[in-house]
């Protein structure tokens, strides 16, 4: 019985909770966040790229590369790749094209190659004094990671040692196995030569070099 | 206010790079960025030794190179890439009145000798008008438009060599053409002086392939000085099709034209085409100055040794080979265009000039495009109106005096072309790129607006409604289309030829009746009974392309539009709806700093989301 009047009473009483205004969470951490788009790192405009090689190479003009690169059949003529390259013809309305494809990709390294061996030929075969080359600024002789610094720097803008960890590895596993390869050749590159004139090719095709 | 005064703080917040630290990655790849947008290439050892410093100040090096070559060329690419300024040989400049071709004969000693000419030159001797001017009779040779000669050549006569040519020393050989003695000859230094202009190696030998060239043998009314020639007719019987060739004759003689038939012996100007047409007294000027050589009797022979792409421009040129003087021309058309949009953007100038700025500036082979050149395609059937004397988009009267042909290297101000002048909008190669009124319009509308035509998803009825702005299906796009087209009714299509409103007014008597003649048929609308272009917007053609300039500029869509075009440009990508506000600040930056690209190109670099434009990690 005494239960009985318990549970009435109990279940007879207007107990209301009143709102209470909401309280903020304590901060604990504050973090920015950076909700503008993203894209993909966008193609480095061909004008951009040929500026860049004629850089790169000496300050050349167009037509001092054509000439340099063809007599030993690694160049052919300008007007082969420029559509491979991406850049327009407003002309016929052809636009620039602003994704890579296997066509420029393959130009691109074919022209880096050419002229890759070409300043190998100029800097270190020929023993030009350091402060007269174009590439190879740089005691091939010397220590490997120097050497590579420069020509990282040269390519991709930045220090060698901000590169992924395993890339100096990578490279001079590069050098020592085209340098291998070549054990012995003296013409027209030695082997250390031809091993420089590698690294400079796979720098300047690198991913990296294309993009920004 | 304070609000605003934060907005304007974040606008131009530099970038710390940290003085107290060696940059990061993300640094060295935004100087990297900077540099291939500014500098038009990636930095090279030195710059980036510099960059290391610790007392390195991005800003002020962000400032000094918003200016200079490498920068107007960035800009530049923007606006190329939208509006495509060159024309390939799908549009031929071959005027008759300025193309000399040359025929090989026998001299008199029977050694080979080479006769330049114009195709269609008036002549007194009815079996050499409008032809070459040595017969069959004299060399043993018939010349056919476009092709060898034919027959066995026999030596010309001494006689009939100087009674039909003289010796001329033309302006692609001397500089000084127009001295009484000229001695300034294409020698050693002229790659020097004037770099890009080098005359196709036919033009510089003479027949043997050894002897160089000083001199040309021309014919005779070609070499003709004077500005102003009289009507000729010739009052022979008008050639039928299908009639006998006269004897003698590859090509039948030019007919009498309809302004020959009622204004013989009138006075008329030899710089325009009608004169060139329609008067034996008209030739090719002092030094042969208004007209382009060509090595060969063809359509378009080969006359300059240039780059048929230059993608960085006239001074890095690429494989150069002989070209015909259209491509010639063609190539420096462009140029201007080019040069002018760089000007703008070096001298961070107000950007609505694009549109709408009276001047220009021209080196020497548009200086005599200009002068004597641009006059030749005038005035085809509006001579049928009395339109003999061009009324021209550029006045020659303008032009530097000190300009010679073969100045490729020096560019002078014009600064008013004259009073239909309007930015782009009147240069030779965006009227003949966009050829018609409405491409004209339509280009415009893409690139200064960020605007396109989208038809309507309707049922197409059957319609013959000539007018486009109410025919189903047609009336959505050419109701805003057809009023801008009319600014350009003005300006013959395919051609810069203007139409006066003194001898073209809107309506044209003469029409009303029986339409027969071309200018009926090709100035006129039959279908509106109006100048062809107007029938939309008829006040619009008397406001010239100048009216859609100021229709253009002031348009609430104008600056978002080069904010648009400017911002993507730099970072790559479509503006997404997250970045409304920014462009929103940008157009305000853009708008308040006088419409200069400088103000806005700075605030986008220096922005976080230029900086981190992706988020690819190494």
């Amino acid at each position: 019985m005494r239960v009985a009047i318990l549970l009435l009473a109990t279940a007879c009483t207007a107990q209301t909770l009143a709102p209470s205004a909401p309280q903020p969470l304590p901060a604990a951490q504050t973090a920015m966040i950076d909700t503008t788009p993203k894209a993909r790192r966008r193609m480095v405009p061909p004008e951009v790229y040929l500026r860049a090689y004629l850089t790169w190479f000496g300050g050349l003009v167009p037509l001092d590369v054509q000439n340099r690169a063809k007599p030993k059949g690694l160049f052919d003529a300008w007007d082969d790749y420029l559509a491979a390259l991406g850049l327009p013809d407003y002309k016929i309305d052809l636009p620039r094209q602003s994704q890579s494809n296997t066509l420029m990709l393959a130009t691109l390294g074919r022209l880096g190659e050419a002229l890759c061996v070409r300043a190998a030929e100029h800097d270190l075969h020929a023993k030009t004094p350091l402060d007269q080359r174009v590439v190879f600024a740089f005691d091939p002789a010397g220590d490997f990671a120097a050497g590579f610094d420069v020509l990282h720097r040269t390519f991709l803008g930045y220090p060698a040692r901000l590169a992924p960890p395993d890339r100096l590895a990578r490279f001079q596993a590069l050098f020592a196995s085209i340098a291998a390869r070549h054990a012995g050749a003296k013409q027209p590159l030695t082997a250390d030569e031809t091993a420089w004139a590698a690294v400079c090719t796979a720098l300047v095709q690198h991913p990296e070099a294309e993009l920004y | 206010m304070r609000i605003r005064a934060a907005l304007v703080l974040a606008l131009v917040a530099p970038v710390a790079l940290g003085a107290d630290r060696a940059p990061s990655l993300a640094d060295y790849r935004y100087f990297r960025a900077l540099s291939i947008d500014l500098l038009g290439r990636p930095p090279t050892t030195a710059e980036l030794a510099a960059f290391e410093q610790s007392d390195f100040d991005l800003d002020a090096w962000i400032d000094t190179h918003l200016s200079g070559d490498a920068y107007a060329e960035r800009l530049e690419r923007i606006y190329m890439d939208a509006l495509r300024l060159e024309v390939g040989n799908s549009f031929a400049f071959v005027p008759n009145a300025v193309v000399l071709r040359r025929e090989t004969i026998q001299g008199p000693g029977g050694a080979p000798l080479y006769i330049y000419y114009r195709r269609g030159q008036r002549r007194l001797d009815p079996k050499i008008d409008g032809d070459f001017c040595l017969t069959q009779a004299e060399t043993g040779l018939a010349f056919h438009p476009n092709g060898p000669p034919t027959g066995s050549a026999t030596p010309v006569s001494q006689e009939a060599l100087e009674l039909r040519t003289v010796v001329v020393k033309p302006w692609w050989l001397y500089a000084d053409y127009r001295a009484s003695e000229p001695d300034d000859f294409a020698g050693a230094d002229w790659p020097k002086r004037f770099p890009g202009f080098v005359p196709a190696p036919a033009l510089l030998v003479e027949p043997d392939g050894k002897t160089r060239t000083t001199s040309i043998r021309v014919c005779r009314e070609e070499a003709q000085t004077a500005d102003t020639g009289t009507v000729y007719a010739s009052g022979r019987t008008p050639v039928k099709k299908g009639d006998p060739l006269p004897p003698g004759r590859t090509t039948p003689p030019p007919n009498d034209s309809g302004l020959a038939r009622l204004a013989k012996g009138r006075a008329i100007s030899c710089l325009s085409g009608t004169g060139f047409q329609n008067s034996i007294e008209c030739g090719c000027g002092v030094g042969l100055e208004r007209c382009m050589p060509g090595a060969g009797p063809q359509n378009d022979p080969p006359a300059f040794v240039m780059s048929a792409k230059t993608p960085l421009g006239a001074n890095l040129p690429f494989d150069a080979n002989p070209q015909p003087q259209s491509a010639w021309e063609r190539g420096w058309w462009s140029e201007e265009a080019r040069h002018f949009l760089d000007k703008i953007f070096v001298d961070d100038r107000d950007f609505r000039d694009v549109l709408t700025a009276r001047g220009t500036e021209v080196n020497g082979p548009l200086a005599q495009f200009y002068r004597f050149i641009a006059s030749a395609t005038c005035c085809g059937p509006g001579a049928d109106a009395g339109y003999t004397r061009p009324d021209p988009l550029l006045d020659p009267a303008t032009v530097p005096d000190a300009l010679v042909p073969e100045d490729t290297a020096t560019w002078l101000p014009i600064a008013d072309r004259g009073p239909h002048a309007s930015g782009i909008l009147t240069m030779p190669i965006f009227l003949t790129k966009y050829g018609s009124r409405r491409a004209r319009a339509h280009v415009l509308y893409n690139a200064f607006l960020c605007k396109d035509f989208v038809a309507e998803n309707v049922k197409l009825a059957p319609s013959d409604d000539p007018d486009l702005t109410k025919r189903p299906g047609c009336s959505t796009c050419h109701q805003t289309l057809e009023p801008m087209a009319a600014y350009f009714t003005r300006v013959a299509e395919s051609d810069w030829t203007w139409l006066p409103a003194t001898l073209f007014p809107m309506t044209q008597p003469k029409c009303q009746g029986p339409k027969s003649s071309g200018l009926c048929k090709q100035i006129y609308d039959p279908a509106f009974d109006k100048l062809r272009g107007a029938y939309a917007a008829p006040a619009h053609a008397d406001e010239g392309p100048a009216g859609l300039a100021h229709e253009l500029v002031t348009a609430p869509e104008f600056a978002p539009c080069v904010v648009e075009q400017v911002a993507q440009s730099l970072l790559g990508r479509s503006l997404a709806p997250e970045d409304d506000a920014w462009k929103t600040s940008l157009v305000k930056v853009f708008v308040d700093g006088g419409y200069r690209m400088k103000a806005l190109v700075r605030a986008i670099v220096r922005s976080p989301r230029y900086r981190d434009a992706n988020d690819v990690k190494p």
